[in-house]
């Protein structure tokens, strides 16, 4: 478990970052992972592609948290603008004016992507195969293959303006 | 399959990239990529979108991770606290609480040490100097890896390594028996790495030599009989590591369908 633990705490704590989490909200989300982990085992369950299951678990659970500091903020602040606060991780200003022009360009089509195909960007960029990501995001394999391909086309475009 | 007229498409060309083409397929695209410097430029446009790509994710997420040794023993002391506190006949893990939050944890780890220092307190101390032949559920619930049945059946060395001695002082401590003479004792593995067993405190106990029957010699005989059976496909690992970490002795009665050890163990 342990073991485990020390391969993944890594990928997964970035993936629950590109959520809005914070990093101890992430870092509580993995605890939480691995001890469903552990309660799964324990049960006498599957453990083929554990690294998918622990994604699609994570995934799950830092959807659940990230509803929950919306509505939390729903409720403090007036609506829109704590939200967006919470989630943005738009860089600041001044990380922008470091970054290349096409950097930005690149950022902003990433940020304009919907959700599900950002998230399929994200998983493959922490290593998961298509397969995993399809088991994680509930999508087919094709699916998959055809959200990273519009998406790196868009993202190829975006580069060369 | 493909035509030098009909161009690939981008998520052909992503398959090719990511590897995920099946050999057959690949073939045939390699002949038109071959052929074609329309499509080949374009995989090197992707290439480059995924490049650009990984530079803006790496820039927005530039953090600092924590270190992970924080994280680590925190979730090590939740896991011992649970398996410390494990009922004698459950299975080797018992189900947790949903909605762990910090500040469980670390009353865990509390818990933890008070419940050690209790147990160093309290009635433990009545087995100092005594004869060992069943480990303590509630120190030793055994602990496994996660390790398939293959690992476990490859391992060529099945012999136990071992037991640090500062490891070998902490069980003794636990059991209370550090007034007692350590070579009375073997700080034995209760699930043999073998078996998958862990190299962990809460899977080790102090079995006595002095134990005439129920002895170290006949555990190894039921390891060994365990895990041929796991090898030959007629036990289940998991079977094998939850029967010898609930009661060695029944296992071995059972595998062995005698109510005493064979003479030859």
């Amino acid at each position: 478990m342990v073991a485990l633990f020390d391969q993944f705490r890594d990928r997964l704590l970035r993936y629950l970052l590109s959520f809005g989490l914070t990093i101890p909200d992430g870092e509580e989300v993995v605890q939480e992972v691995f001890l469903s982990l552990f309660q799964h085992l324990q049960r006498g369950k599957s453990r083929e592609n554990l690294r998918g299951w622990v994604f699609r678990v994570a995934h799950n659970l830092a959807l659940k948290r990230r509803y929950q500091i919306r509505r939390s903020l729903e409720v403090m602040s007036e609506p829109g603008g704590a939200e967006e606060l919470a989630i943005d991780p738009a860089p600041n200003p001044e990380t922008q004016m470091v970054n290349g022009q096409v950097q930005q360009r690149l950022a902003a089509v990433l940020k304009a992507l919907p959700e599900q195909s950002r998230r399929c960007l994200f998983l493959r960029a922490e290593g998961l195969r298509y397969r995993e990501i399809a088991q994680v995001l509930d999508m087919s394999l094709g699916a998959v293959s055809l959200s990273l391909a519009r998406s790196l086309a868009r993202m190829a475009r975006a580069a060369e303006r | 399959m493909w035509h030098i007229d009909s161009h690939l498409s981008d998520q052909q060309l992503l398959l090719d990239v990511e590897g995920e083409l099946s050999a057959r397929d690949e073939k045939q695209l390699r002949t038109h990529l071959e052929a074609c410097w329309k499509c080949r430029a374009r995989r090197q446009e992707i290439e480059g979108a995924i490049a650009g790509f990984i530079r803006v994710h790496e820039s927005e997420q530039n953090l600092e991770l924590p270190p992970i040794a924080g994280p680590r023993a925190l979730l090590k002391a939740h896991l011992a606290q649970l398996s410390a506190a494990a009922p004698k006949h459950a299975s080797l893990w018992f189900p947790l609480p949903r909605g762990f939050a910090w500040t469980l944890a670390a009353a865990a780890c509390g818990l933890l040490a008070m419940g050690l220092l209790m147990a160093r307190l309290g009635g433990r101390t009545n087995l100092r100097a005594a004869v060992v032949s069943v480990p303590d559920s509630r120190l030793t619930p055994g602990a496994a890896l996660l390790v398939s049945r293959p690992a476990v059946c490859s391992q060529s060395n099945t012999n136990n390594k071992p037991v640090p001695i500062v490891l070998q002082r902490q069980v003794f401590a636990e059991y209370g028996i550090t007034g007692a003479e350590p070579r009375a004792y073997e700080v034995d593995y209760l699930i043999t790495p073998a078996l998958g067993g862990a190299d962990d405190i809460h899977n080790l106990w102090p079995h006595s030599y002095s134990a005439t029957v129920w002895n170290a010699q006949v555990k190894d005989a039921l390891e060994n009989r365990l895990r041929q059976m796991v090898c030959d496909g007629s036990l289940d690992l998991t079977e094998a590591q939850q029967e010898i970490a609930t009661n060695w002795i029944a296992a071995y009665k059972k595998y062995f369908h005698t109510d005493k050890p064979l003479s030859d163990h």
